[in-house]
């Protein structure tokens, strides 16, 4: 008996550290369909590019890198996370500088270029309204925080990033380029005139629930996930007026195990081919400036790189130099 | 819960051997040194050293109006989600107890299942149910009881149904046990005696039942003191609990110093709880409450 069990601790042991062995990149994202087509685009094309074996993980946690890199045992390589987040992560040492002779950044947008970070995708915040049930939908973030036009129960993203500030700065009449610094003041006064009317969302599936089940009718969601949305039948309204585009970036904890092989996993996630194809399947634009040249004109009008006409552009510095300040303001806000 | 395996262990152990027990609960007390005891430590070492040395971050928590709330907040809702699953969970352990036994493995086989289904599947089954455009709201209104839809969810209302039916079977199991070892006999000798039905109930059954109930609302009163999950679902941010503030801190502001405050803090609270239990039922009747 006591063998036996021995024998069964050995052969588990083992088979532990075989797993651990067999991964040779493990990649982290935030689940869902973002990271299905992460995966089908960049992970599994890099598996069969040099035979190594890419593990999934998720989702993304800041806690966690911090603790992994603190306990210097890292067992993520290749994390996608907020752009802003990457900026103070890579100030704060808690990143690896990325190596530039591996990945090629003279074709990639430099908004999202910094020594420690790389655009993973970007997206765009835009208002998004249920078309079967509002028939005149919100064109404007001033009509979205317009509780008398628009009644009603509305959506917004529940964490502190960039996005809701801007919006209800741009709804209370602020220039887009007058918008940094945030006047934070400004901004909490002009959400305290619908907080009672906002559902708040915290992760893409949710908002495409609520949106499709007319639990709030209208809303400011991630432009991917009304192009999915839409793809399975929902009616989808989509303004695009000053759509608020922020990033995410590829960034590499520090620390990782397989430095060399997370180079080349974004290299590859980067590249033209690797960008288009993720678009393809998000309608989340490529933040390599060659994709766009390889997609069909139909597709390409869809994404938000189309859409620049009254794009604002969420500013990455300033909020990673505030990204604490607001944070903390914005959920002791969220719950008075 | 960690007194009720201690105590049955050291019995065991004791009718096997004759003498104490420690050495068997070696490698237990070995695995939650390791496990539970350093990390909260590590954690405690962390609310008083960052960002600076001091108690900074305890002032900031204590000195918040915003902070102080959600504490309030999270007694307030654990209060009301133990006292509603004490009140209903009675009855229903009551019946399980004096039920034939065939129906009992039935009632009992519907508890367990629903305990065993995850816990998130759970909760999004009841947001689904709950919100507006929701089955509950749109059967009140196809029957004419209610014109607008009723607010279920996204506040208290949504966290005090999800909660409570989570926390029931962490009551009825309990109670159930302490009940079913009521001998019979003494609610006859009562009846017997001339107490009426509900003399029979409040000063006999309930009075008898009382460790169960003791056992049974601690254990929910403590579960929800830290419950996240269903509280971020169900809740609106306006009655934020604790938990949701302690991941706002590790997971989105990347502030230990502060998540580790608000841990330390809620674990203080809870052991002072526990004790207070202690002391007025005593380890051992704990232990037959389960």
């Amino acid at each position: 008996m006591r063998k036996t069990i021995k024998m069964a601790v050995v052969a588990a042991a083992l088979s532990l550290t075989g797993a651990a062995s067999a991964a040779d990149l493990v990649f982290t994202s935030w689940g869902g369909t973002t990271q299905d087509a992460q995966k089908a685009a960049w992970a599994d094309k890099f598996a069969s590019a040099t035979g190594a074996n890419v593990l999934m993980d998720g989702p993304t946690d800041y806690g966690k890198i911090k603790a992994m890199v603190e306990a210097g045992s890292v067992s993520w390589d290749v994390v996608d996370a907020e752009g802003d987040y990457a900026v103070q992560a890579g100030q704060n040492g808690l990143l690896e500088k990325l190596d530039f002779n591996v990945i090629d950044k003279s074709k990639l947008d430099p908004r999202f270029v910094t020594d420690y970070s790389v655009g993973s995708f970007y997206y765009s915040f835009v208002i998004g309204y249920n078309a079967a049930t509002v028939s005149e939908g919100p064109k404007t973030w001033a009509d979205l925080f317009d509780t008398q036009k628009f009644p009603g129960k509305r959506t917004f993203y529940k964490w502190s990033a960039p996005g809701v500030i801007e919006a209800a700065l741009l709804a209370d009449g602020v220039a887009a380029d007058k918008l940094y610094p945030l006047d934070l003041d400004r901004a909490f006064k002009k959400l305290d005139t619908i907080k009672g009317d906002i559902v708040w969302w915290t992760g893409g599936a949710q908002s495409q629930q609520l949106l499709a089940s007319a639990e709030a009718p209208y809303g400011m969601f991630w432009n991917g996930r009304l192009t999915a949305l839409e793809q399975t039948g929902v009616k989808v309204g989509v303004s695009w007026e000053q759509n608020i585009t922020a990033a995410d970036s590829l960034v590499v904890p520090k620390g990782s195990k397989n430095k060399d092989a997370a180079m080349k996993f974004i290299a590859l996630a980067t590249s033209a081919e690797g960008q288009k194809d993720f678009s393809i399947a998000t309608g989340y634009a490529p933040t390599n400036l060659g994709s766009a040249a390889l997609m069909d004109e139909a597709m390409r009008k869809t994404l938000p790189d189309a859409q620049s006409a009254s794009q604002v552009n969420a500013d990455m510095n300033y909020w990673a130099a505030n990204r604490d300040a607001i944070g903390t303001r914005w959920y002791a806000w969220q719950a008075e | 819960m960690s007194a009720v395996t201690e105590t049955t262990a050291a019995g065991n152990s004791e009718r096997a051997r004759g003498t104490s027990g420690w050495a068997y609960a070696l490698p237990a007390l070995l695995l939650l040194l390791i496990f539970f005891v350093v990390p909260v430590v590590g954690l405690l070492l962390r609310s008083v050293l960052e960002p600076e040395p001091g108690l900074g971050n305890y002032a900031t928590l204590f000195g918040s109006s915003t902070y102080l709330r959600i504490f309030l907040n999270t007694f307030m809702v654990s209060a009301v989600v133990t006292a509603l699953s004490v009140v209903i969970g009675f009855p229903v352990a009551w019946m399980l107890a004096i039920m034939p036994s065939r129906w009992a493995s039935v009632v009992f086989a519907i508890l367990l299942l629903s305990m065993w289904t995850n816990l998130l599947a759970r909760t999004y089954a009841w947001m689904v149910l709950l919100q507006r455009t929701g089955v509950i709201n749109k059967t009140l209104m196809n029957l004419g009881l209610i014109d607008q839809p009723l607010a279920l969810v996204n506040n208290l209302v949504g966290v005090t149904i999800g909660m409570t039916y989570i926390m029931l079977p962490f009551v009825i199991l309990p109670l159930r046990g302490v009940i079913k070892a009521i001998d019979p006999a003494i609610l006859q000798a009562a009846s017997l005696c001339g107490a009426t039905r509900w003399q029979c109930l409040t000063r006999v059954l309930i009075p008898l039942a009382l460790p169960g109930v003791a056992a049974g609302a601690l254990m929910v009163f403590v579960m929800s003191l830290g419950y996240f999950v269903t509280p971020a679902l169900l809740g609106g941010t306006a009655n934020m609990m604790l938990a949701e503030m302690i991941a706002q801190f590790v997971q989105s502001l990347v502030n230990w110093g502060m998540g580790g405050a608000a841990a330390f803090v809620l674990l203080v609270v809870t052991l002072c709880i526990y004790g207070i239990q202690l002391r007025l039922f005593g380890a051992g009747r704990l232990g037959q409450g389960a």
